[in-house]
């Protein structure tokens, strides 16, 4: 019975062998994680995925083409490891890549400051035996900390190509490129050491017969020694599967790896280990040389000297501006800040009227648009879009952000200081405060509002759809169709790209900034023990980050957790309660205005209620959690072409994937207020039926206008249409306070929407998801209306 | 320890400790485990003496005071395990044989010294837990450790590590991977919210837990 399973499996695992033979050749990039190797992928095929500053950004496999010398080549860009042994599933791809066949040229990429990591893989790597180059790349790093590689060594002692590169500056890569061709099969410094400890074994001293068992299988398998001493003492079955199925095993031997051969094995394991990082120390301590401070880093440059100045100023009015308005929002005071008193003097000047007339006068409605323009009646002046984005970049911002940047990119040490800053608890959390501000104003104050009220109030309601309205005939069913109360472009696009699409668009700037400045992993130092409560560690704040941007693409990234309950855990709670950023631009945006108390409920009530969840989910799904041991990234400077190619796909993803939602919500809701169906209470239309019948959770539990049920059908195609069509219903003045504190955080625990269900399904399965869905509805239901209630009780307006 | 237990009795009772850190005794397993022969004379030497509880059954265990005296032999042996191997440098099947006699011959308060001498290890190499002495939860040092986990060693202060004694076997291999190994100098940056480690031109983030399984060696 067993040995028939073995069979099926090897036929399995030698099946994707023979199809490599006749596909065009391999090449795999390998690599720890966060040392360029998407970037690198970028050059060799010419096609872009996602780069940035923290351990885990690549977590599935990435394939491009590259030609060279007539021939097409494949190149595979893998997810990073820190050594061939996996201890999570985003670690065992890689492995289980190389398990599959053999490719035709490992390409290694490396950072050069961190030598002894670099070795370790490439000492696995070299028992693969196919040819190999080695790319030792973030030389720049490695020079300003005054360390250098001997290359040529290197080389010698492996038998391999070596080249030097800084692949985000392009330096060195062509010299790469070229070095492809000359890729050799390694020499493996470690075999003749390797051999005569494993004769030892054989012979029975420590270990018995049957560990040689395994030495033949693996070198009939063509596996390489010590790693598969090294694999079958994983304890993860899952991730020791593979290995097991692609060593033909006698029966005895299997059965014997889980019993006898345990404690000889491990016994092994440690002298093979022993022996590789005698020889790593040595090596490194020969190839590598850190020079006395001879590079020192030029302190008193002028540039430098005039950034510390700036950064100090704009500090100060950056402090100065949040204090002087949380004070005036707080004790009625009335503080005059930099960004008023411009306002002030704007609107006293005369500007505004010739930014107003010439706005008019030859661009028409873009003028108007991005100008302003002088109201007809009172002649008082309406911004365009382009002041105010402008004057508040300017002065709630940039005073922070250019300085920095430009400190940033001229001294090493201000870079290391500023790792330092922010990973304490004294000064991370003002630090983390600090950042917060500033994505508000970014995303909060520029995107959700002077964006969208251009685009919205501006561009959509004022011209385009007037001016639709005006050429359609009305009361036919064109008319409805397209501008109608649920029409396709009055509703459906304006709300994609007028509401949700500004808000996308800011986030993914700020998130894409905050990645490559290698911030986010900081942030894992500063939460780890509250992750802990709910059963998580420091880790799982990457995807619950990433959830801001899509809760959909950081459900995937919960494979950076180690073990299979934290994933769980961490998608139900991505599920239950991160919005994604058009989600959390709505809720700032009509919290804020109501008060700051109402913005303190809904995020207290939704962070409280992942908390419990989250809490009670460790209690009862079985399992370990995993080791909170993260990688931190040295803080660097974005480079904004990367910032912006990022964006610029994120946001082309947001249009395919969630544009076609839009439309096909909009559309359902249009067909839904056309049908007329004739029901106890009278005909009605379906919109009316489904109000009707949710009526008394909407209105009775939750105490919402029925309109509200519109919202939660969007909701759950897409969280941030049904955030857009809430954000409407407020405009109209249909709700009060607290129905609008009860309505968001009832979306926001809300179903996921379809996406992420879909991905859910596809990371743990039908039965997972559907329970996931069975818990999280009735539970927003139940806390929204808890919510309602107490602030009914307590007479809270806000 | 008044009088003087005979080695035989104290075997018995390092076998029944060791087996019951597994599940259950049984007279079979402690015959199998213990390095003397365990006839039915001394098992019953030990019952008189109050050591252990025989059930009939083959089943045993270890009374109040058994455990007592098993604890500080149990932590005497695998100190000596820990002292043969990271301190004289032997490896783990050298050590099991001097940590024998070893444990027979010290006395309490060289135990103590040893156990902060070594920093209050608490797993042996085998990676069994060692069991709490009074210095340890003083955990005030009047001698100066050699070897220290990570979690007191001073921040800024850099040291080689000595040996990574988690229970869990990913958990070294990770921090190997990550270039934690014996041997390597590394440093503390902070330990508040979370610890962070350098390690070569690596930062590491870690949990307490972990922090206090990385021993080092004070230059």
């Amino acid at each position: 019975m067993s040995a028939a399973i073995t069979e099926v499996q090897r036929d399995k695992a030698e099946g994707p062998v023979e199809e490599a033979q006749t596909a065009s050749p391999r090449i795999l990039l390998v690599g720890n994680p966060n040392v360029g190797k998407s970037v690198i992928f970028g050059y060799l095929t010419g096609k872009y995925v996602t780069v940035s500053n923290y351990p885990g950004t690549t977590v599935e496999v990435s394939r491009g083409t590259m030609r060279y010398g007539g021939k097409t080549y494949e190149v595979i860009d893998t997810p990073g490891v820190n050594s061939l042994v996996p201890q999570s599933e985003d670690e065992r791809v890689t492995r289980d890549m190389l398990l599959s066949g053999k490719p035709d040229l490992i390409v290694q990429v490396a950072d050069a400051k961190n030598l002894r990591r670099t070795l370790l893989v490439t000492s696995q790597l070299v028992e693969f035996g196919a040819p190999m180059v080695l790319v030792l790349n973030l030389m720049d790093e490695a020079r300003s900390r005054n360390i250098e590689i001997d290359s040529k060594a290197l080389s010698e002692l492996y038998g391999i190509p070596v080249v030097q590169t800084v692949a985000t500056e392009g330096e060195g890569l062509y010299q790469m490129f070229k070095t492809l061709a000359k890729a050799r099969v390694p020499r493996d410094p470690l075999a003749d050491r390797r051999r005569r400890l494993l004769n030892g074994a054989n012979g029975g001293s420590i270990t018995g017969s049957s560990m040689g068992g395994i030495f033949e299988a693996a070198a009939e398998s063509g596996l390489p020694a010590q790693l598969t001493i090294e694999w079958l003492q994983t304890r993860d079955v899952n991730l020791r599967e593979p290995v097991e199925s692609s060593l033909s095993l006698s029966e005895e031997t299997r059965a014997g790896l889980n019993r006898s051969l345990r404690m000889p094995m491990r016994t092994l394991g440690n002298k093979l280990d022993e022996m590789r990082n005698a020889f790593l120390d040595d090596a490194v301590s020969q190839y590598k040389k850190v020079l006395p401070g001879i590079a020192e880093e030029a302190r008193d440059s002028q540039t430098l000297r005039f950034a510390y100045l700036f950064l100090a100023l704009g500090l100060g009015v950056f402090l100065y501006t949040e204090f002087a308005r949380l004070f005036n929002q707080i004790f009625g005071l009335n503080l005059v800040t930099p960004y008023n008193a411009v306002n002030a003097w704007f609107n006293a000047s005369i500007i505004p009227q010739v930014m107003a007339t010439l706005g008019g006068w030859k661009l028409g409605a873009l003028g108007t648009l991005l100008f302003g323009e002088l109201n007809s009646e009172s002649g008082a002046y309406e911004t365009g879009f382009l002041y105010p984005a402008v004057t508040q970049f300017f002065l709630l911002i940039a005073p922070v952000v250019i300085p920095l940047g430009v400190v940033l990119s001229r001294s090493r040490r201000f870079a290391e200081k500023l790792g330092y800053w922010t990973r304490g608890w004294q000064t991370g959390f003002p630090a983390l405060i600090g950042v917060l501000l500033l994505m508000y104003e970014f995303v909060g104050v520029i995107g959700a509002g002077t964006l969208v009220d251009a685009f919205e109030n501006n561009l959509f309601n004022r011209y385009l759809t007037p001016f639709l309205q005006s050429v359609i005939p009305a009361g036919g069913i064109l008319y409805d169709f397209f501008v109608g109360d649920y029409g396709l472009i009055s509703v459906g696009l304006t709300y994609a790209l007028a509401i949700v699409l500004p808000i996308v668009f800011t986030f993914f700037i700020a998130f894409g900034l905050l990645e490559d400045s290698g911030y986010l992993p900081r942030l894992a130092i500063l939460s780890d023990k509250v992750f802990r409560i709910m059963g998580l560690n420091g880790k799982a704040v990457l995807p619950m980050v990433l959830g801001l941007g899509c809760d959909t693409m950081a459900t995937m990234t919960t494979r950076i957790l180690s073990t299979k309950k934290e994933r769980i855990i961490a998608t139900l709670l991505l599920a239950l309660g991160v919005p994604c950023s058009a989600q959390l631009g709505v809720i700032l945006g009509i919290t804020s205005a109501i008060s700051a108390g109402a913005v303190l409920t809904v995020f207290g009530v939704v962070v409280s209620q992942m908390l419990l969840v989250g809490f009670l989910s460790s209690k009862i799904i079985k399992g370990q959690r995993g080791d909170f041991i993260f990688e931190i990234p040295p803080i660097r400077v974005p480079i904004f072409r990367n910032v912006w190619t990022k964006t610029r796909l994120r946001i082309k993803w947001y249009l395919k994937e969630a544009l076609p939602l839009f439309i096909l919500g909009t559309l359902i809701l249009f067909i839904l207020d056309r049908l007329t169906i004739p029901t106890p209470w009278g005909k009605m239309s379906g919109l009316g039926v489904i109000e009707r019948s949710l009526a008394p959770i909407v209105t009775g539990i939750l105490d919402l206008p029925k309109e509200t049920a519109q919202v939660l059908i969007l909701g759950f195609l897409r969280r941030d249409y049904g955030a857009a069509g809430l954000f409407e219903l407020v405009r109209t003045g249909s709700m009060n306070a607290v129905q609008i504190v009860t309505a968001l955080i009832v979306l926001t625990l809300f179903i996921p929407c379809v996406a992420n269900f879909f991905m859910i399904i596809r990371e743990h399965g039908t039965k997972k998801a559907l329970f996931m869905l069975a818990f999280i509805t009735p539970f927003a239901i139940a806390v929204g209306g808890a919510v309602a209630w107490v602030l009914r009780a307590l007479n809270i307006t806000f | 320890m008044h009088e003087r237990i005979s080695d035989e009795i104290i075997e018995v009772l390092e076998a029944t400790w060791t087996s019951e850190e597994r599940g259950s005794a049984s007279e079979q397993r402690i015959a199998d485990e213990a390095m003397t022969d365990v006839t039915e004379a001394l098992l019953v030497e030990c019952e008189e003496e109050g050591f252990i509880k025989r059930f009939g059954n083959g089943q045993l265990k270890l009374t109040d005071q058994g455990r007592r005296t098993a604890e500080e032999v149990i932590r005497r042996h695998r100190l000596a395990e820990r002292l043969v191997v990271d301190v004289l440098g032997m490896t783990i099947e050298e050590s099991e044989a001097d940590a024998c006699e070893f444990e027979h011959l010290v006395a309490p308060g060289v135990t103590e010294a040893i156990c902060t001498l070594l920093g209050h290890p608490r797993f042996c190499p085998h990676n069994h837990p060692i069991p709490e002495g009074a210095c340890c939860r003083q955990s005030e040092d009047r001698l100066n450790s050699v070897v220290i986990s990570i979690d007191r060693l001073p921040i800024g202060e850099i040291a080689r590590v000595a040996y990574v004694s988690a229970r869990n076997f990913p958990r070294i291999q990770k921090l190997s991977s990550l270039g934690v190994t014996p041997g390597i100098p590394i440093k503390v940056h902070q330990r508040f919210p979370s610890f962070v480690i350098q390690c070569e031109e690596t930062q590491i983030a870690l949990e307490e837990e972990i922090a206090r399984d990385i021993y080092v060696w004070r230059k």
